[in-house]
């Protein structure tokens, strides 16, 4: 099978490439590759769909009529295994080759398992297909597996390993389907990549307050089954748990299994050029299979997030079709609920942030309210909100444009913080608007 | 699209744009019911203030949303035709992605029953917002955005 743009991956970079695609070009063909068996839908959501907050319709993000309306070609089951960037054609497992003008590599990330002995010999990356009981939590087809097991043997006890963002939310998710939740986590915290220590004390605190059990520090050294499903964890200080429910959910690493190593250069991920052009030519990549510039870091890292996967892929569709479009970067930044405390953190704001950093703070202990902002050089370089997180895009906005607030920082940490503090050009900017003078 | 402008040097802070707008916004539209009894409803334009300083700001509707990339569940949309950010409350899972970029601040929690992103939808079944209507010194302006080079 041949098309002009041939897209690897259906979740936020594929789709968002392929509508801009679309838009430059009304009659070039258009076909995204993907090896799951569902139209698109949003991954960040499955953790919803796990809780029972919202079905499988609202799961998809872009109507069933999408890709009819956008003449756009969907291959689903296609696990993508190999390519050749010389002939232009990548391969899937089933054999089927797929030849392309121009292609896109969006094919994410996939989930890092452990190297923890089983019971029975071998590790569990090769064990788990063998036994019940223990997931990942990536794809919507994890979820319902997960959901299904749960329901079918009346669980009442999940251990999830890994405390970072997918971790806690399926911890979450369990915890509002009525299972007790055991978090174990290698670091001395939780969500320790986007938190820094206050802030997920504050966190470590609610999820006790539900009567979870945390273990830092720690990890599991080996997992005992028993008639094919999982039992009991033994901790690497000894301790066991008793389960029927394992959760791994370490992290996530860019899927780049299949990719042509001798044209394609990675390094955490795949290295694009501002116009997300991989090594290769014709070839371009973008979400979080990417590796491309952060402007906080000043270098090239894999931003695992949904704003920009969408905003690298529409870079990406554009160069694509013709029109020269740059990607101007980006940076880190989430945003997250989780057992009622919403949370927004971006930048260097944690353990990342260097000595000379100054630090803002705020904080109310009794309310989970906890505000901090850090500086360099008069620039914003990092945020963590817990609890009031109205506004939090006025700090992502000073970031990303770099704004010298120097003359502003006495109320940069103000509840009340907003515009009309700002320094009076990017105010002007913002609030006046171009090309209209006060 | 017809876009709202803000003329700051005329607006006194009086907020009646605020009040027209939860009003407009509540299940009831009736002002007392509105402020006393719909409790998790918010006005979706904001009054700034320092000292005689003051404007109103409600969503821009940006060209390039950056609420509608970061939103995770599709709510968020931009209308093609009319150019209107709105955001679909069945959809919304309170994610607040969209606060977390919105650079305007201009994105607001309402806390609900089910918790929602809550932002200016323009007033569309109206000849135009309440905001810029009842505003007594017109330092809110319904007015054609003017066009810009594309280059």
């Amino acid at each position: 099978m041949k098309a002009d743009y041939l897209i690897i991956g259906n979740s936020a970079a594929g789709l968002s490439a392929a509508e801009s695609i679309r838009l430059l070009d009304s009659h070039g063909s258009i076909l995204v590759l993907t090896e799951e068996n569902f139209k698109n839908y949003s991954k960040p959501l499955i953790t919803y769909y796990l809780a029972g907050k919202v079905n499988l319709d609202q799961m998809y993000y872009r109507s069933p009529a999408f890709y009819a309306q956008k003449n756009i070609m969907l291959c689903t089951d296609t696990c993508i295994v190999g390519m050749n960037t010389e002939k232009k054609e990548v391969i899937s497992a089933q054999g089927r080759k797929f030849s392309y003008n121009k292609l896109l590599i969006a094919s994410g990330g996939i989930p890092v398992l452990p190297p923890i002995p089983v019971s029975g010999g071998g590790l569990l990356k090769d064990e788990m297909k063998k036994i019940e009981g223990i997931y990942t939590l990536t794809t919507l087809e994890d979820a319902r597996r997960l959901k299904k097991y749960i329901e079918k043997n009346h669980i009442r006890k999940a251990v999830v390993l890994g405390a970072g963002l997918i971790g806690l939310k399926a911890a979450e998710a369990c915890l509002e389907l009525g299972l007790t939740i055991h978090l174990i986590e290698l670091s001395d915290r939780i969500l320790a990549a986007t938190f820094d220590h206050k802030a997920s004390k504050i966190m470590e605190a609610r999820i006790e307050q539900k009567q979870g059990r945390i273990y830092t520090s720690n990890t599991i050294k080996q997992i005992k089954a028993s008639q094919g499903t999982v039992e009991k964890l033994i901790l690497a200080d000894g301790k066991q748990i008793d389960t029927n429910l394992l959760i791994a959910a370490v992290g996530v690493r860019p899927h780049t299994a299949f990719i042509d190593a001798g044209t394609i250069e990675t390094e955490r991920g795949i290295i694009v050029d501002k116009h997300m052009q991989t090594t290769a030519e014709h070839v371009y990549a973008a979400g979080d299979v990417a590796s491309s510039t952060d402007i906080l870091k000043k270098r090239a890292e894999n931003i695992a997030i949904w704003p920009l996967a969408v905003m690298q892929g529409r870079v990406a569709g554009m160069n694509m079709a013709g029109k020269r479009q740059e990607y101007g970067g980006g940076f880190f930044m989430n945003a997250v609920e989780i057992m009622g405390i919403p949370s927004i953190s971006m930048g260097l704001s944690g353990p990342q942030e260097s000595k000379d950093a100054e630090v803002l703070t705020q904080e109310d202990g009794s309310s989970s309210i906890y505000r901090k902002v850090v500086i360099e050089k008069n620039r914003i370089v990092g945020l963590i909100m817990l609890g009031h997180i109205e506004r939090a895009g006025i700090y992502a906005g000073l970031i990303k444009n770099r704004i010298d607030i120097g003359n502003i920082k006495e109320n940069i940490i103000r509840e009340d913080f907003g515009l009309i503090q700002l320094p009076a050009d990017y105010k002007k900017h913002l609030v006046v608007g171009e090309g209209i003078e006060v | 699209m017809k876009k709202i402008y803000i003329k700051e040097e005329y607006c006194i802070g009086c907020r009646l744009c605020e009040i027209y707008c939860q009003v407009k916004h509540s299940k009831s539209k009736k002002i007392i019911k509105a402020f006393k009894t719909e409790l998790d409803m918010v006005p979706m334009v904001t009054v700034e203030e320092i000292g005689h300083h003051s404007f109103a700001v409600q969503c821009r509707h940006c060209p390039d949303a950056p609420c509608v990339d970061a939103c995770i569940s599709g709510a968020m949309s931009k209308n093609e035709k009319s150019g209107v950010v709105t955001c679909d409350d069945q959809k919304c899972v309170g994610c607040w992605s969209c606060i977390m970029v919105c650079p305007y601040g201009v994105i607001k929690r309402k806390l609900g029953e089910k918790k929602i992103a809550s932002k200016c939808d323009l007033c569309q079944d109206e000849l135009e917002p309440v905001c810029v209507k009842n505003c007594p010194n017109e330092a809110l302006v319904l007015a054609e955005e003017e066009e810009k080079d594309e280059s």
